[in-house]
């Protein structure tokens, strides 16, 4: 183990004589998260992270009590909704300023992300979704890619939500006009259709598992919507520089191949394990230590929490390092050149950092592209990540991402060892 | 650890190694070398430039696995006890194998690390090594800024860390200036004298090797073709002595050479090589042609030979004899001079 630090510990030395060292572990992956992070909406929504409200424009062409009805719905699936310009209060939580709301000013409200999304609720809405007809609500969001998505869920959560107290009310006011003996006039109807649906919604309302059931398709209940900017880009960026800090190795490897250094080290009494042991360990210390940076500017500038799992966050943060370590030596078996390393290596991490979510959330990607993603060690990484930060994920929810990204290693290590020569 | 019969430090048994090569066929870089090396000598490994010396060394010194036979050192085999066996050799490679942006100081103290030393035991050998090397005053510089010869000293130092008993130097002297290759060929000799290290030298130039070798083994196209101490050597050849004749570019006809062998005593043999030089366009600027020719007691022969070839209608330009040496025992053996 003695001898595993040395070179370790030489290697380390080695890289931080690099002039441009400290410049491409903090300065760069520091302001790529803050300007990644400000791209994906956090200047806005995270300026105010202790209590963020989610402004989205209504445009209600109904005026009915049930599209009233489906709006307090939605304002109860997230507590921060502000359904301008029925919640505008003294403050101007809506940032109307004073002007008069019509469909125009909404446009450029949407267009200049004041509002995140803008729903346009149709005449009729009330009257069709009674008669069971196919009712239509216009959902349109901002360009703004990270926030639509939990916007466009509690949406269609709450009008499902309508729907199913509307289907309960017609079920039962039937079922009881066809019990046998039970004659009721037009105004008894009336009453028991009330009755059943609000009984209908007050259950449905009751079931607070029911908006969190179709958000956890994806990670759980989503605890920190607001920062989704910073909370995106710090882990993002810190993946893709753990990269960019570990793959260099595979040109180390040319360079001291080149310079006869390693040839050198294999007449000495060390085992081939010990210096690729202590070749690898100095990467990956160099990858934690990036992750460390990173992390560390997000939480005390950016203001980004990380969950309530900090042994999750530690081993996602582990794992994804050793498999990038072990890509790493994979890769420098496959690569004949300094220069062929150095095109290879920067061509992968800027193919896997946004294959994987490194950029932007794999949320708003196509399906298919989302499989693809997951290709990408950074995929399963952000999966971690999103899962603690936005959803309070703990261990037992982030172990799968984690089991893939070790097996991921695992397979690298062993194509890399198997094949590693020094000759 | 143990010596073999008659004090023999390394025993090499028929190590061959075959590479692929580019069309995907074997290629038999060596082909089975085996030879003896004595506790406390410098035996060197002569031999033109793609001969096989390096990949023995290297497969001597563990770096490349032998695709046939072994190579024991102090009685441990390489391929099969190859850490015990790396820690008797010390290695000094053909190209600079340091890190260049540490300084000399940094570069020995980690290399002595690979071989367990730590602590005050590392601080007083690297402090050693830095004396012997002549580098205290240079210690704490990067090795980038070094001279070629500088550079070359802390490659010899590394070697030396852990006082090998066998020093494997791989041409050492190449690339250097004379001033830098005679401090490197002291070094050789105060190791052997002052340390009684056995040193494994490895070279295409006859004249170090002829000038430090107790013994000395010939090696061609991946064989050892010839060994034995220098008298040995040129005991082998009968003593001859080499007489070139300058002839230019005049064509040398086969009858004019047999007149020659012929026509004096004690001549053996004559060869004539015209070399064209070339000018920056490639072009045949001028020719050099020369007469070798092997005979006994050269200088007694020099006169009738110069008669002889005016006879024969050779215009000789110039004239020198050398005395029989490596270079005269490797044309002998290959019927090729040992820069060709």
């Amino acid at each position: 183990m003695r001898k595993i630090w040395a070179i370790a510990r030489n290697d380390l030395r080695i890289i931080f004589r690099e002039k441009d060292i400290w410049i491409n572990l903090i300065v760069i992956p520091v302001i790529l998260s803050f300007v990644i992070g400000y791209a994906n909406g956090a200047g806005r929504v995270a300026s105010a992270p202790e209590a963020p409200d989610v402004i989205i424009d209504v445009i209600d062409g109904d005026g009915s009590a049930t599209s009233q009805e489906f709006l307090a719905a939605l304002r109860a699936a997230n507590p921060n909704f502000v359904l301008c310009p029925a919640d505008n209060d003294d403050g101007d939580r809506c940032e109307l300023g004073g002007a008069a709301f019509d469909a125009a000013l909404a446009e450029t409200r949407l267009r200049d992300q004041t509002a995140l999304a803008l729903l346009d609720i149709p005449a009729g809405f009330g009257t069709d979704l009674a008669a069971g007809q196919n009712v239509e609500i216009i959902y349109r969001s901002n360009e703004n890619a990270t926030a639509p998505s939990f916007i466009l869920q509690a949406v269609q959560v709450s009008v499902q939500r309508l729907g199913a107290s509307i289907v309960a009310e017609r079920v039962g006011t039937a079922a009881a006009l066809t019990a046998p003996g039970l004659t009721l006039d037009e105004g008894e109807q009336a009453a028991l259709k009330s009755d059943i649906r609000s009984r209908a919604s007050d259950l449905l309302a009751a079931q607070s598992s029911y908006v969190n059931e179709v958000v956890s398709e994806t990670a759980g209940t989503q605890t920190n919507p607001g920062s989704g900017g910073f909370s995106q880009s710090t882990p993002g960026m810190a993946s893709m520089y753990v990269m960019f800090a570990v793959f260099p190795a595979a040109v180390a490897f040319m360079t001291e191949r080149q310079q006869g250094t390693l040839q050198r080290l294999v007449t000495m009494p060390i085992t081939r394990w010990q210096l690729l042991g202590g070749k690898l360990l100095a990467r990956f210390l160099l990858g934690m230590l990036q992750y460390s940076i990173v992390f560390a500017f997000g939480y005390l500038v950016l203001g980004v929490r990380f969950g309530n799992d900090p042994l999750a966050l530690l081993l996602t943060m582990i794992v994804f390092t050793l498999c990038i370590t072990a890509l790493t030596l994979a890769l420098a078996t496959l690569l004949r050149s300094e220069a062929q390393a150095s095109a290879v290596t920067l061509l992968l991490t800027l193919t896997l950092a946004p294959l994987g979510g490194a950029w932007w959330p794999l949320e708003i990607v196509p399906d298919w592209m989302r499989t693809l993603g997951h290709v990408s060690p950074v995929a399963w990484a952000m999966d971690s990540y999103t899962s603690l930060i936005f959803y309070n994920g703990s261990l037992a929810t982030v172990l799968p991402y984690i089991g893939v990204l070790a097996g991921m290693a695992a397979v690298c290590f062993a194509f890399g060892v198997a094949r590693f020569r020094i000759e | 650890m143990q010596n073999g019969k008659n004090g023999t430090l390394v025993e090499v048994r028929d190590l061959a190694k075959t590479f692929k090569g580019k069309n995907g066929k074997d290629v038999a870089a060596v082909k089975g070398v085996s030879l003896d090396i004595r506790q406390g000598e410098i035996f060197s490994l002569l031999g033109p430039n793609g001969a096989g010396k390096t990949t023995t060394i290297s497969m001597i010194s563990g770096l490349l696995a032998p695709t046939r036979g072994d190579a024991r050192i102090g009685g441990y085999s390489i391929t099969r006890q190859g850490i015990d066996a790396k820690k008797l050799i010390g290695v000094v490679p053909q190209e600079i194998a340091l890190y260049p942006t540490l300084t000399a100081r940094q570069n020995l103290e980690f290399f002595g690390r690979m071989y367990s030393m730590g602590g005050a035991e590392l601080t007083k050998r690297v402090d050693e090594v830095l004396d012997f090397i002549d580098l205290t005053d240079r210690q704490h510089d990067k090795i980038e800024t070094f001279s070629g010869g500088m550079k070359r000293r802390v490659n010899i130092g590394v070697g030396l860390l852990h006082k090998p008993r066998l020093l494997y130097m791989d041409e050492p002297t190449v690339g250097i200036d004379p001033q830098n290759r005679r401090r490197v060929l002291d070094t050789v000799k105060r190791l052997q004298s002052e340390q009684g290290m056995t040193v494994l030298y490895t070279s295409h130039l006859m004249e170090e090797v002829q000038e430090i070798s107790d013994r000395i083994a010939i090696i061609d196209h991946g064989q050892i073709i010839a060994g034995g101490t220098l008298g040995e050597l040129i005991q082998q050849i009968g003593e001859e002595d080499r007489i070139f004749l300058k002839v230019g570019a005049a064509a040398i006809s086969e009858a004019q050479l047999a007149q020659l062998r012929r026509s004096v005593e004690g001549v053996t043999k004559a060869t004539h090589d015209r070399r064209e030089i070339k000018g920056e366009d490639d072009a045949v600027v001028d020719v050099d042609g020369v007469i070798t020719v092997l005979a006994k007691r050269g200088r007694k022969a020099l006169p009738p030979l110069l008669q002889a070839a005016e006879e024969a209608d050779i215009t000789v330009l110039s004239v020198e004899v050398r005395e029989p040496d490596l270079e005269a025992v490797f044309l002998h053996l290959t019927g090729r001079a040992l820069r060709d």
